[in-house]
Order: structure tokens, then sequence, then C-alpha cells
């Protein structure tokens, strides 16, 4: 087996035994057993917890990026996107987990910021490119690319948390709405 | 029955003090029972006594110090006139960059995924945060000032919004600023309870 692929199997099991565990319980041991590897060759691969937490999380957003683009007119691929950015059951609610493990650990440990900046920058992009892309007429991509992103954390987290306030489907419709209003949409003529 | 620890003299106010800070300096798993103890002047049994475990303990100092910012945040409501202002100083009120309290909120997400206890305790926290906006929107209906909107669903949005992008702000994002986010927020009372048709551009 290539060296690649090892490291890839190594850091699926990190996603999922950080997922589980949380970055500060999981034990390198049981990542190693996971990914039938030896110690050594993770402690190899991940120097410390901050540099395992970070790997993973970009890992686990590469995977994702693979499958997310789809065709569509603007506005239904940006319901898309808002779509695949909330913790849904599956792999999405597992990354979220890791997300909100990193927006701890970040703040506490400042070399994993540009982690978090770079995972954010990306997600900024991303939906500002969609909405000039989009031709929605003069508005602000880069601002309603913040203002979203903001509402799909603060929904989000408490979607994942299992708030009764904010049930997963009520959490896309609020960010769809909000979004479909910055870009001077109608939301309920664009609900699916 | 275990002998009762000489507690008399510690006040259950200063132990949740000690562990607010502690545990905002260090986390929740490098804060020890011993380090709070030292830190409000007291002994491990002492905190002990009051608190079974960290995780209680970090919800009830995140309570202890929510009772505080409630108490000053109806002094200084009370101060200014006119529901707008209110909801205008409630925004400028929320956890900032480098706060202590947003990093305590973090640690409480985190152990809120894995405890359902402290999913709980969260959620009493962020119900009486979202009651404290909804009851300024209420007010502003009432004076005619803001629109019939839903003042829970208008708080719940607002909540959300803030939790967001207080996220940015503590990560030092550098390309969300207190101001930028200010005017996110205040872009949003004015868009979904104005009175003065057109919002402003955010």
């Amino acid at each position: 087996m290539s060296a690649q692929r090892t490291r890839e199997r190594i850091l699926d099991a990190a996603v999922e035994r950080i997922a589980s565990d949380g970055i500060d319980a999981v034990r390198i041991a049981r990542i190693a057993m996971d990914a039938r590897v030896s110690t050594a060759l993770v402690h190899y691969h991940f120097a410390t917890r901050e540099a395992l937490l970070a790997e993973a999380l970009e890992h686990s957003f590469e995977t994702a990026g693979a499958v997310s683009e789809q065709p569509g007119d603007p506005a239904t691929r940006l319901r898309s996107m808002v779509e695949q950015c909330l913790p849904l059951p599956g792999e999405q609610e597992r990354d979220w987990v890791l997300w909100v493990e990193l927006w701890l650990r970040a703040v506490r440990h400042p070399e994993l910021r540009p982690t978090a900046a770079k995972l954010y920058a990306r997600m900024h992009d991303w939906f500002r490119e969609a909405i000039e892309e989009g031709d929605f007429g003069p508005v602000d991509a880069g601002a309603i690319a913040d203002h979203t992103l903001a509402l799909i954390d603060g929904f989000g987290v408490r979607a994942l948390l299992g708030d009764p306030a904010m049930p997963l489907e009520r959490a896309r419709e609020e960010v769809w709405h909000a979004l479909a209003g910055d870009l001077g949409l109608h939301s309920g003529a664009l609900s699916s | 029955m275990s002998p009762r620890p000489t507690t008399g003299h510690v006040r259950r106010p200063a132990i949740l003090k000690a562990a607010a800070e502690v545990i905002a300096e260090r986390g929740v798993i490098g804060t020890r029972i011993a380090d709070v103890a030292e830190r409000a002047d007291t002994s491990a049994p002492g905190v002990l006594y009051w608190f079974a475990t960290k995780d209680e303990l970090l919800t009830e100092a995140l309570a202890f110090a929510d009772d505080h910012f409630y108490a000053e945040l109806r002094d200084e409501l009370a101060r200014l006139d006119g529901a707008r202002a209110r909801l205008s100083r409630i925004v400028d009120l929320w956890p900032a960059e480098g706060d202590g309290e947003a990093v305590l909120w973090m640690e409480l997400w985190v152990r809120a995924l894995r405890d359902p206890q402290v999913a709980a305790a969260r959620e009493r926290l962020d119900g009486r945060w979202r009651e404290a906006i909804a009851g300024v929107v209420r007010e502003g209906q009432a004076s005619g000032e803001f629109l019939p909107v839903d003042p829970d669903d208008f708080a719940l949005m607002l909540g959300a919004l803030m939790d967001g992008f207080a996220i940015q702000l503590a990560l030092h994002d550098p390309a969300v600023t207190p101001e930028r986010v200010r005017e996110h927020c205040m872009a949003l009372v004015e868009e979904r309870l104005g009175m003065e048709g057109v919002p402003d551009a955010i």
C-alpha cells in the first residue's frame, strides 16, 4: 500500500475518532488500531493534537469539496450550498463536531488559527463567487457571504446540539430566507 | 453520613467567580478543582462540597456570570430612551473579541456535544438571552417603534447572527471587525423591525 493511502486511512480514522471522543480525549493508540497501523506511524504523521485536528479537518473538508458542486440555476445552487454547510445527519454532522472542536481549540492555541482562517476563507470565497456568478444585480457579494456564514454557524451549532428551538429544517429555512433577502429574491417562490 | 466540610466561611459566589476565571484561562480540560480552590482561597473539598464535577462548575459559573450580566443590562437599558436604542446597546454588549465569556460559551458547546446535562444547561442560558432580546422587541412594538413581527423568531435570528460573528471575532478572523458585526446586526434590526420602509443595505 502506498504511503499516501496509509496517510489517508489514518486521517479517516482520526476524523471518526475525534468526532466521537473529542480532540481532548482522543487516544492516538486508538486511531492507530482503527487504521490498522502502528502507533509510531501515527505519531510520525501528527506531532501534536493541534496538528492532528488541523489535518483531520482539512482532510474532511477536501473530501466534502469533491462532491459539493451541482449544476442548476444560481439560486438553486446557493440553496444547495447552504444545505451542504448545515449539520445534516451523517458526514456533515460529523464534520460539524470537528468544526466546533476547532473553534475552541483555535481560540486557546493560536497556532491553529491559520487553519480556521483558511477554512473560513475557503467557504467565504465559495459563497462570494457563487453570488457574483449568479448575476443578482448590484449586491455586495463579500458582505452577503460574511452574513450567510455567520448565520450558518449560529443556527448550525444550535441544530447540532439538538436545541428544540432550532431543528435542522428550520435552520435551513432561516438561513436561506435571509440569503434570498440579501440577494433581492423572494425566498418563498424558490422554496422546494 | 460524611462530615460536612468546613465551608461556612466560603461563599459560593467566590468559587463561581474563580471558576469562571480559571476555566476561561485554561479550559475545562486544563482546569483542576485545586486551581479553582486556590483562586477562591479555599480547599478542593470546599469546592467539591458545592460542585460535584467540572462540567457543573462550568455551567454554574456561566449562569452566575449571566446573573451579573442581566443585572447590569437591566440597569443600562433602563437609562436608555426607546426600544431601538436598547436593542442597539444589547448588540454592543455581546461578547466581543478577546472576551473571556466568548471562550466559556465555546467550552459549553464542546461539552454539550457529548453531555445531555450540559446541553440542557446551554438551552436554559440561551433561552434567557433570547428572552432578553424578545422583551425589548415587545416594548418597541407596544410603543409603536417596531413592526409587529414574532418577537421570539426575531430573537432567535439576532441571537444566531451574533453568535456566528462572535466565533469569527474570537478566532481573530482579519476579515471580520467588531464594527462590521455591529453593522450587520443593526441592518437586521432595521430590515425586520424597522418602520421606515427600505432598510439600509449591508
